[in-house]
């Protein structure tokens, strides 16, 4: 990788900035892995794959501060609401995909909003 | 130069001085418990605590230096009562056992409690039972008397680069103890007694042989004879009451004979001796070329253990020379005791000595045994000697004075220099004037080797030649001058120097690890001042000019490096690791 | 589907009929309307908000609702859902008072892509003084910020740097105090690990500023993902030329490498840091000479905490002057603290200063985790203290928590309740320290262990009323004597529980009571016979085997094993055990 000036680094983050699509986060810091984000984000990831979803992207994140609710799933999926699914274990993952991916349905009791934090 | 207050008076002094220091200046003592003049500040103990007026913060007066406008507070009734406060948390961990303690009368924590007025203790005793380390069989670690001020591993760490002591564990469960909490015998300890010298309280001690002194005396099967170290005669006395640097040679061996020793020597002419032989091996190597350049001296019995330790490499540029003591030690169970028909099996060799590591050195290796016995008997230090004095019931300062026992009591001015740093060296390079010109010296003294500069660089011209020398104590002194040895090996260079001494204490033995408490540079240059005013006074200045060396060599040893010199008066040296085990 | 509502009932945590009638009537009016696949009507678990009755959410017009009644379903879907108008009189004013300067990044990027760092402005600061910021002008900016440093003790960054930046020499350093240490603070943990360059381009700036050329993050080693992702973006930095030799092409360079932090507290303290680093015994020296003048290898060094570092890039792109809008007199900017104890909603939380206690413990943890009132907050872990729910409406700013006996400390605030022990509390802090001092000096040495067996005497029931005085006397030597931070404030949790909570310390002392019932050998439990009806759940759930007895004859408890675990008083559903 070539050595970034200061032209090459705004002219990237431009470039960068253009991306758009559909996205999945999980918190992976320290608290989320303790509280099970590892397999969250594993369970995601095949999910999407066995789905064939390309356009959307399984990634990975800090912590966003609501720790009582870890592991939490940020979901982004264009034309809904963004919203974080907290507490969530394999099964909650699994009905993600299926109901708010898929189905562009959300889930009941397990949104916590934090736009309002935000 | 700063300007600023201290209680009310205005004070100037160059910048960079301490509060501490600086209120020296206005006749104010800050009490400080850790703090020592060698030392820079670890400001440990917290009780030189000060104020700037109208603050509630504090600042340590021994390691904030004075600044520009300033307005100091030293006492006042909150800091006096934190203060206070203090000294009982440090005698809520310390077992307070004063009346047994070697220390008692003589300890920096007892006087500042007596100074605080402190009655009761208030604070319940927490004391964790550490057990003692007696392990060197020369200085006694009492972990529990420890009051954490740090002063013996600073001095261990970067005063001597011995690295035997450092704290273990941390908060309440610091403690000192060599690292990896094995005993200090197995650690990298070289007995230089620094460490018991700086302590404020009892924590670290030299193992106290007054007893087994007594008792040698009392024996009637004995026949004690003893000996007393250059650097004792100009310390001793201030224990009791003379000015540091006073010299009591004379007063010495009249209480020595008082108290029942049978016949007093000096190590002064051990020393005369040791020159004869050092110096010839010094021509030898440097006229002759048989041997190694560098010559380094060994009358240091730390600086040997140090070197056998970390400079294993070095062992052939060592003298094979053993120290003034030793060779005194054993020549009187040898010639004295042929001379005058004593048994050497029931003499009893004591050596007064500023140091603890004698105490080691006296059964090193087997050639400290050539006499066919142990060459000397019992080491003590000169603050033993000061207690044994105590006891003896003896004034001291009214004592009249005598003269030693001859044949092995009459020193030459080369002999009592030995107890300064440079000293073996200026002894060493009078004779080895005479040996390679065989011309009398016009001007004995070597200044340039002298003072307590850390390491001292000169070059002397002797004859055609010019010899490079090098003159370094305090242990950390040491690698400088080596590395440079090395690095001229390495290349295949000629020696930087031809000639070097080493003594392990700062300022030479006169700063020794068994010397009266409360050492500082100024004592250390008034303690030399006083030897360097006896070689001065003397007739004699040369070590081959004593009449009773040259009786010694002409009725008993034969040649200097002769046969009988070597079964007698040399030593081997071996590396040996640095941790035992 | 065009709408959706988020319904949540802020109030009766746990009751789980009223959100069933609210969302059923909700329902069923949509459906009269028929609208129920226009509008996805969600129960949420959490709506931001906390004990404002039912909050309604309305997307995707942004439109949040308290104090909803079921009388107002029928206007809010006339009126929002299907008019797209806000009804004023029901719009929700408590909201969450967040502001995020420092975690702007954190559960936002992947902090191991530095691609996703650079497209939320990173390294952009660095490049905007590359491009020709002077060192001056960077600290002018700073100056202006207000920005103070976050590790504790608040003293002004800009300041810092230019103490060290005027003293020359040939090689100064920059450090990240990444010790954190605290007990139930995380805050640089999660920065470290959720957004890693943002502490990265602070150094750099820093590096700028002062004329250094390294850096060391120091890194306690019980974070390893923090330590982890911190290699690997300084690893990609080094990729991209934004570490190293003429970074951006100019002739600025710096070079980062990670130190770790082998487990002492008292490492936090910069000086202790500092020799850990040379690979010395962590022991603090004194100051002056301060790090800025003496600090690593003796250089001149510039030691700012991970929070304070991670602001940099945002002063510097939103300007000093944008900064200090934010915050209160003389703190500026947001801090982070790390909520935890018995709030509602643990977690970290990033408030400008000037935010009140209260609106941090309920507006954002959403107030007490269990039926017992709030009774103090402790902020500030070990060097801080205890502030009672009274002075709760105290503004957040460095000054104020130091009036009322606490610090702002690194960001630590443990909320407690009724059965909190504030003896026990304070116990704990200074048992903290107790463990963590270094042991050099001695006020914090046997001064914190003294003051220990002091507190334990009390809560042990063998205290005397005289203790009191000694723990005063003792706190005094601790707070002038020591000799770094840690013994200096070791005594501030003893302190504060003493200024606002002394009739719990008398009641251990003289009464021998404990009033939380925490302290063991001060409190019983006991079968009230009376209520009893012989059930045994006790008896079946005691760890230690205290309660005798059977169904036929009943139950008594042994004294003697009783470990006072509370169990027994936890599961009886008669309330006949007796606490007390």
């Amino acid at each position: 990788m070539k050595k970034l000036s200061v032209d090459d680094l705004s002219a990237m983050r431009k470039e960068l900035k253009k991306k758009k699509g559909s996205w999945i986060r999980v918190g992976c810091s320290t608290c989320g892995i303790a509280a099970g984000a590892k397999e969250v984000f594993d369970t995601l990831k095949e999910e999407i794959q066995k789905r064939d979803l390309k356009s959307l992207e399984v990634k990975q994140c800090g912590c966003i501060g609501m720790c009582y609710a870890e592991p939490l799933v940020e979901v982004m999926i264009e034309g809904m609401p963004k919203v974080f699914y907290g507490k969530v274990d394999k099964d909650v993952a699994l009905k993600i995909v299926e109901k708010h991916v898929c189905g562009k349905m959300l889930l009941n009791d397990r949104i916590y909003d934090a736009k309002r934090s935000r | 130069m700063v300007n600023a207050v201290i209680n009310g008076m205005a004070v100037e002094v160059e910048k960079g001085t301490t509060i501490l220091d600086a209120a020296k200046k206005v006749q104010v003592k800050i009490p400080t418990l850790c703090k020592h003049p060698d030392l820079t500040a670890s400001a440990a103990c917290g009780l030189c605590i000060v104020r700037l007026t109208g603050s509630n913060k504090m600042l340590r007066a021994c390691s904030t230096p004075l600044e520009e406008g300033m307005d100091i507070v030293t006492h006042d009734p909150e800091i006096i009562d934190v203060r206070r406060t203090i000294v009982e948390l440090i005698l809520s961990n310390h077992p307070n056992d004063c009346l047994k303690c070697g220390r008692n009368g003589d300890c920096e924590l007892q006087t500042l409690v007596a100074e605080f007025g402190i009655r009761e203790e208030r604070f319940e005793k927490i004391l964790k039972d550490i057990p003692k380390d007696d392990s060197t069989g020369t200085m006694v670690l009492e972990p529990q008397k420890c009051i954490k001020c740090g002063r013996c591993v600073e001095v261990c760490q970067d005063m001597q680069d011995v690295w035997a002591l450092s704290f273990l564990e941390r908060g309440f469960h610091t403690r000192i103890s060599p690292a990896g909490d094995i005993k200090l015998a197995d650690s990298p300890c070289v007995r230089c007694g620094q460490c018991a010298a700086h302590c404020p309280t009892g924590a670290i001690f030299e193992k106290d042989d007054v007893e087994k002194v007594w008792k040698a005396i009392q024996d009637p099967e004995k026949y004690c004879v003893v000996q007393i170290a250059p650097a004792v005669r100009v310390a001793i006395g201030e224990a009791f009451g003379f000015k540091p640097g006073t010299n009591l040679t004379r007063k010495l061996y009249a209480l020595l004979k008082r108290i029942g020793f049978k016949a007093v020597f000096d190590t002064n002419f051990g020393a005369d001796v040791t020159i004869m032989e050092e110096g010839s091996e010094f021509v030898q190597r440097f006229v002759h070329k048989k041997g190694k350049l560098p010559l380094i001296t060994t009358c240091c019995p730390s600086w040997v253990d140090f070197m056998e330790k970390f400079h294993g490499d070095m062992i052939d540029y060592f003298s094979s020379c053993k120290s003034p003591h030793e060779i005194l030690g054993v020549l009187s169970k040898t010639y004295y005791a042929q001379e005058k028909k004593i048994d050497p099996a029931k003499m009893v060799v004591v050596s007064i000595m500023p140091c603890t590591s004698k105490k080691y050195e006296i059964t090193r290796t087997n050639e400290m045994f050539a006499s066919g016995y142990q060459d000397v008997d019992i080491v003590l230090t000169t603050r033993e000697l000061a207690r044994m004095v105590k006891q003896s019931g003896l004034d001291f300062a009214d004592l009249p004075e005598e003269d030693p026992d001859h044949m092995l009591g009459d020193y030459t001015g080369a002999g009592v220099i030995f107890g300064a740093t440079g000293g073996v060296m200026e002894a060493a390079l009078r004779t080895a004037y005479f040996m390679v010109t065989e011309e009398k010296l016009p001007k004995v003294q070597f200044t340039s080797v002298r003072g307590l500069k850390g390491i001292k660089e000169t070059v002397i011209r002797i004859g055609e030649s010019d010899i490079r020398i090098a003159v370094a104590h305090g242990l950390a002194n040491v690698e400088y001058v080596l590395q440079r040895v090395r690095e001229a090996i390495q290349r295949n260079e000629e020696p930087p120097y031809h000639f070097i001494e080493v003594m392990a204490c700062l300022g030479g033995c006169v700063g020794g690890g068994g010397q009266p408490y409360g050492v500082t540079d100024e004592l250390r240059k008034l303690r030399a001042q006083g030897l360097y005013h006896d070689d001065e006074n003397q007739e004699i200045r040369c070590s081959h000019d004593n009449p009773y060396v040259q009786k010694l060599y002409h009725e008993f040893l034969g040649k200097p490096l002769g046969k009988r010199s070597h079964e007698l008066l040399h030593t081997e040296y071996h590396p040996r690791p640095i941790y035992r085990k | 589907m065009e709408k959706r509502v988020f319904i949540k009932d802020t109030n009766h945590v746990g009751k789980k009929e009223r959100t069933r009638d609210f969302y059923t009537a909700f329902l069923a009016q949509l459906r009269e309307r028929k609208l129920e696949n226009d509008v996805q009507l969600i129960r949420v678990a959490d709506i931001g908000a906390y004990n404002q009755g039912f909050v309604v959410h309305i997307y995707p017009d942004d439109f949040l609702y308290s104090n909803v009644e079921m009388q107002d379903i029928p206007r809010m879907i006339e009126e929002s859902i299907l008019g797209g108008k806000k009804i004023d009189d029901l719009v929700c004013h408590h909201i969450s008072k967040q502001f995020r300067i420092v975690l702007r990044n954190c559960g936002v990027i992947d902090p191991r892509n530095i691609d996703e760092y650079i497209v939320h402005d990173g390294y952009q600061a660095i490049e905007k003084i590359l491009s020709g910021y002077t060192p001056e002008k960077v600290l002018e900016e700073l100056k202006t910020s207000g920005l103070r440093g976050r590790g504790g003790a608040g003293y002004p960054t800009w300041l810092k740097w230019q103490f060290t930046r005027n003293v020359p020499s040939d090689q100064k350093y920059v450090i990240c105090n990444g010790d954190e240490g605290d007990p139930g603070a995380y805050m640089d943990r999660s920065v470290l690990e959720g957004d890693p360059h943002s502490v990265i381009e602070g150094m750099m700036i820093a590096g700028y500023v002062i004329g250094a050329t390294k850096g060391y993050f120091y890194i306690r080693a019980e974070y390893p993902l923090a330590i982890e992702r911190v290699k690997n973006a300084i690893s990609q930095a080094y990729q991209y030329g934004l570490l190293g030799e003429n970074i951006l092409g100019t002739d600025f360079r710096f070079d980062l490498e990670i130190r770790l932090g082998a487990g002492a507290f008292v490492c936090g303290e910069e000086t202790a840091l500092i020799a850990s680093i040379e690979g010395k015994r962590g022991y603090p020296r004194p100051r002056p000479p301060y790090p800025s003048v003496k600090g690593l290898w003796d250089k001149p060094t510039v030691i700012n905490n991970v929070e304070t570092l991670a602001n940099i890039p945002v002063v510097i792109l939103q300007g000093g002057a944008w900064f200090s809008n934010i915050g209160t007199g003389a703190s500026k900017g947001t801090k982070v603290f790390a909520l935890t104890g018995k709030v509602k909603n643990s977690g970290l939380v990033e408030v400008p200063m000037g935010t009140t206690l209260r609106e941090i413990v309920y507006d954002i943890g959403g107030g007490s985790a269990s039926q017992a009132k709030v009774k103090a907050i402790q902020t500030g872990g070990p060097s801080g203290g205890v502030i009672p729910e009274d002075f709760l409406d105290t503004p957040v700013s460095y000054e104020s928590l130091q009036k009322l006996g606490s610090i702002m400390g690194s960001g630590g605030m443990i909320v407690m309740d009724a059965n909190d022990c504030m003896v026990d509390i304070a116990k704990f802090y200074l048992r903290f320290c107790v463990d963590e001092s270094c042991g050099k000096c001695t006020p914090c040495r046997v001064g914190g262990t003294q003051m220990l067996n002091l507190l334990e005497r009390a809560s042990e029931g063998t205290g005397k009323r005289e203790d009191i005085e000694k723990l005063k006397k003792i706190s005094l030597a601790m707070q002038r004597a020591s000799l770094c931070g840690l013994g200096q404030t070791a005594p501030n949790p003893v302190l504060s529980t003493l200024r606002y909570f002394e009739d719990e310390y008398l009641a251990h002392i003289e009464e021998k009571k404990c009033p939380a019932c925490r302290c063991g050998a001060l409190f019983r439990y006991s079968i009230i016979q009376e209520k009893c009806k012989n059930c045994g759940l006790c008896a079946k759930n005691c760890p230690a085997g205290a309660i005798l007895g059977d169904r036929e004859s009943g139950y008594t408890l042994d004294q003697e094993k009783c470990t006072r675990c509370g169990r027994c008083f936890e599961v009886c559903r008669l309330g006949a055990i007796f606490r007390g």
